[in-house]
C-alpha cells in the first residue's frame, strides 16, 4: 500500500469521517479548522474557518450538503460543504463533545460537557431548513448527575433512538421522543473513546480506554463480541464489506501523555485488524508516529483512513493481499 | 568606468546573475495518461531548485453527484491552491505493508515444536536426585514427600555427581578448617589471575553469533541450560542502547556439554534468525 499522507492540521486529529459515497474525507483536530479532502488523490477541497477552539467531533449529512462540528469553544456550527461557509453557529453553555446527523439528515443529536456548574446534556435539534435553524431543542435531557458525562453520540435505525457513550464506559440508549433511558450497556470499565455504526446500522462498535473494543447489537444493546488489545483503543470501525471480509480495524496506542517518555518502537501505534467473529487479530499496519485517534473504513470497504495524535491523516487503499488473505479456523 | 565595472564582475558571477534573475518557465509534458511538470524555484538559501513532479492520470466513472463535487471551487486555506494536490498538505508516504500475523504465529509454533524436540532428545541429561525422573530435583513433584524421607535415610549427604561440590582428596572433615581462596573448590590451584581463568574457561566455551537485537542473557540461559551447567554467559551489548550486538559466549562447565550444544543449536532458528554456534577461539589468537 502507498498511503497518502494529509497534513492540513497543526495539532492532533480528533475525528475523521468519510461522506456517504466516500469521495470526500472530513477531518477535525485540536486546531480550530476542520478540513475536507478528496479521498481519491488527497487534494484538499478546503477548510472550515470559524471555530476558535478544539473541534471535538464532526458529522456530515447523507447528501454531503451539510456538515456539523462540535467544538470546545462552546459552539456547534453547521456548514455548507460546497462553499465552506458557516450557515449557523449555535452557542452552548459548555463545549460540544459529540455530534451526529440522523440517518434522514433532518435532525442533529449532540452532547455537551459537564463543566462550570452545567450538567452534561443530550440535545436534539431540527435541521430541516438549513438556512433557518434556530437551535431550539426538540428534545433535551440531562445526562449528569445520574450518569457520567456523555462523549459520543449515534443514531439508531429509523431515527427512533440515540445511543451515547460515556466517560465511565457505559453505553446508554435514549428514547428520542421522551428523553428517557431505554437501555444501559455496562461492559466497558473505562471511558468510551469512539463509537461507530456498521454499514447497515444494526451493529455498533465501541472503543474504550480499557484496552478493548466491543461489538453491540444496537437494538437491545447486547454485547456481542470483545476485541482485546494491550493498549487503550481510541477508535474502532467495522468494514462495510462485512459479509465477505468480516473485519474490524482498531486504532490506539499508549496515552498521549506517555508518548514523549517512551520510544516509538514500543508505542504500538499500528492499526490492528481483527476478525469480527473470532475476535482474533490477523494483521497490522504501521505508519503513524503517535497514537491513532480516529480510524474509519472507506464506504466501499477497499481502504481505510486513520488520523493520529501526530496530526497526520493517512489514507490507505488495500493491496490484493488483503483480499487474498484467508483467516484459517 | 566601464573598465572598472568589468573588473568587478567576474565571468562566473555574471552567469549566476543572469540565471538567478529569471527562472525558466515551468514545463509541462503530457504523455498519454501520465504528466510531468518541471518547475524551478528558489529555496530559503536563495539557491535555485528544480522540482520534477510526475502525475499519473486516472479516469474513473463515478456517480453524478461525485463528479459534480469534483468541480467545486476550493475554499478556506486551500483557496489559492492550484488544481490537483498541493504538495504542502498532501504527501505520498512510503510504501507500507499489511503485516499478517497468522504466519508468524505458525512459525512460533514450529519453533516451539523444534525446541520441544531438542529438549526431548536431551531427556537423559537431566535426572532428579529424588525420583530419578528426567526433571530437576527442585521441580520434583514428589519433593515434599521424598525429600524428608531421603534426608532421614541418608543424612545430609552431598551428591556425588556434582564434582565442583567436593574436591577429591580433601576429606570432609577438613571443611571446618580454613581453606585459602586459591585452594578452594572451583579455583585453579595456581592462584587466581585473569589469564588463567580465561584459559580454563575456554576449553568449554561456545560462541553464538547471529543473535537478534532483542536477545537477553535470560533467553540464552533458557536456550543453553538444557545442555548442561553453564558457568558464565557473556552477551555483547551496545554501551549506549543496551541492545545486543548479536553475539555471545557461553561457558559450559563441561566440554562435552558444549559439544552437544554446538551439535544441536548450530543452524537452529531462533527469533527469526538462524544461529551460528561454534567453538570459541582462544582469546590469544584474537
Amino acid at each position: 500500500m502507498k498511503p497518502i499522507m494529509l497534513h492540513g492540521h497543526e495539532r492532533s486529529i480528533t475525528q475523521i469521517k468519510f461522506n456517504r459515497e466516500g469521495d470526500l474525507l472530513f477531518s477535525a483536530s485540536k486546531d480550530p479548522k476542520p478540513n475536507v479532502w478528496y479521498s481519491i488523490n488527497g487534494e484538499r477541497l478546503g477548510t472550515f474557518d470559524g471555530h476558535s477552539g478544539t473541534v471535538w467531533s464532526l458529522d456530515v449529512k447523507w447528501d454531503t450538503s451539510l456538515f456539523v462540528t462540535g467544538s470546545a469553544d462552546q459552539t456547534m456550527r453547521i456548514w455548507d460543504v460546497e462553499t465552506g461557509v458557516s450557515l449557523e453557529c449555535l452557542e452552548q453553555k459548555t463545549s460540544v463533545r459529540g455530534v451526529s446527523f440522523s440517518y434522514s439528515g433532518t435532525m442533529i443529536a449532540y452532547t455537551t460537557d459537564k463543566m462550570m456548574g452545567q450538567n452534561s446534556e443530550l440535545i436534539i435539534i431540527d435541521v430541516r431548513e438549513p438556512n433557518d435553524i434556530d437551535g431550539t431543542p426538540i428534545m433535551r435531557t440531562q445526562v449528569t448527575p445520574n450518569n457520567s458525562k456523555a462523549l459520543s453520540v449515534l443514531w439508531g435505525p429509523l431515527d427512533e433512538f440515540v445511543v451515547t457513550g460515556h466517560e465511565d464506559g457505559s453505553v446508554i440508549k435514549w428514547d428520542m421522543r421522551t428523553g428517557k433511558i431505554m437501555e444501559i450497556g455496562q461492559e466497558h470499565t473505562k471511558q468510551i473513546k469512539d463509537m461507530q455504526l456498521s454499514h447497515d446500522g444494526m451493529m455498533l462498535i465501541t472503543a474504550s480506554k480499557d484496552t478493548t473494543a466491543r461489538l453491540w447489537d444496537i437494538t437491545d444493546l447486547e454485547a456481542l463480541k470483545q476485541y482485546k488489545t494491550d493498549r487503550p483503543v481510541n477508535s474502532a470501525a467495522i468494514t462495510p464489506l462485512v459479509d465477505k471480509y468480516p473485519h474490524v480495524v482498531m486504532g490506539g496506542g499508549q496515552e498521549a501523555m506517555d508518548v514523549t517518555t517512551t520510544s516509538s518502537k514500543i508505542g504500538k501505534f499500528d492499526a490492528r485488524f481483527f476478525h469480527l467473529v473470532f475476535e482474533e487479530e490477523f494483521a497490522r499496519v504501521k505508519g503513524h508516529f503517535g497514537p491513532i485517534n480516529s480510524i474509519c473504513f472507506h464506504p466501499n470497504g477497499r481502504g481505510y483512513a486513520s488520523g493520529g495524535e501526530d496530526g497526520y491523516i493517512r489514507v490507505h487503499v488495500f493491496d490484493d493481499s488483503y483480499y487474498q488473505f484467508r483467516f484459517d479456523f | 568606468m566601464s573598465v572598472a565595472e568589468e573588473v568587478k564582475s567576474s565571468w562566473a558571477d555574471e552567469v549566476e546573475e543572469v540565471e538567478g534573475g529569471s527562472l525558466p518557465p515551468p514545463v509541462e509534458k503530457s504523455d498519454g495518461n501520465s504528466k510531468t511538470i518541471t518547475e524551478y524555484s528558489f529555496n530559503e538559501e536563495g539557491k535555485k531548485i528544480k522540482i520534477i513532479s510526475h502525475y499519473k492520470i486516472e479516469k474513473h466513472r463515478v456517480a453524478r453527484q461525485i463528479a459534480k463535487r469534483k468541480t467545486w471551487i476550493k475554499y478556506g486555506l486551500s483557496k489559492n491552491d492550484k488544481p490537483g494536490p498541493n504538495p504542502a498538505t498532501t504527501i505520498t508516504a512510503e510504501d507500507v505493508f499489511m503485516h499478517f500475523l497468522s504466519n508468524k504465529e505458525e512459525e512460533q509454533i514450529d519453533q516451539e515444536d523444534l525446541k520441544k524436540k531438542l529438549l526431548d532428545q536431551q531427556k537423559g541429561q537431566v535426572k532428579c536426585r529424588l525420583c530419578k525422573e528426567d526433571h530437576w530435583t527442585k521441580q520434583c513433584p514428589y519433593k515434599h514427600k521424598l525429600e524428608p524421607l531421603r534426608t532421614s535415610l541418608y543424612g545430609e549427604e552431598k551428591v556425588e555427581d556434582e564434582p565442583q561440590q567436593g574436591t577429591p582428596g580433601v576429606p570432609p572433615a577438613d571443611k571446618t578448617k580454613y581453606v585459602p581462596p586459591s585452594m578452594r573448590d572451583g579455583a585453579s590451584k595456581k592462584g587466581e589471575s585473569m589469564m588463567s581463568a580465561r584459559g580454563r574457561d575456554e576449553t568449554a566455551t561456545v560462541r553464538v553469533t547471529n543473535l537478534s537485537e532483542n536477545t537477553r542473557e535470560q533467553d540464552l540461559q533458557e536456550l543453553f541450560r538444557p545442555f548442561g551447567d553453564i558457568s558464565r554467559i557473556f552477551l555483547a551489548k551496545d554501551k549506549n542502547t543496551g541492545q545486543s550486538k548479536g553475539f555471545a559466549f557461553i561457558n559450559f562447565k563441561k566440554r562435552e556439554h558444549a559439544a552437544i550444544a554446538i551439535q544441536f543449536l548450530n543452524g537452529f532458528g531462533y527469533d527469526h534468525l538462524i544461529l551460528s554456534v561454534e567453538w570459541a577461539k582462544p582469546s590469544g589468537t584474537q
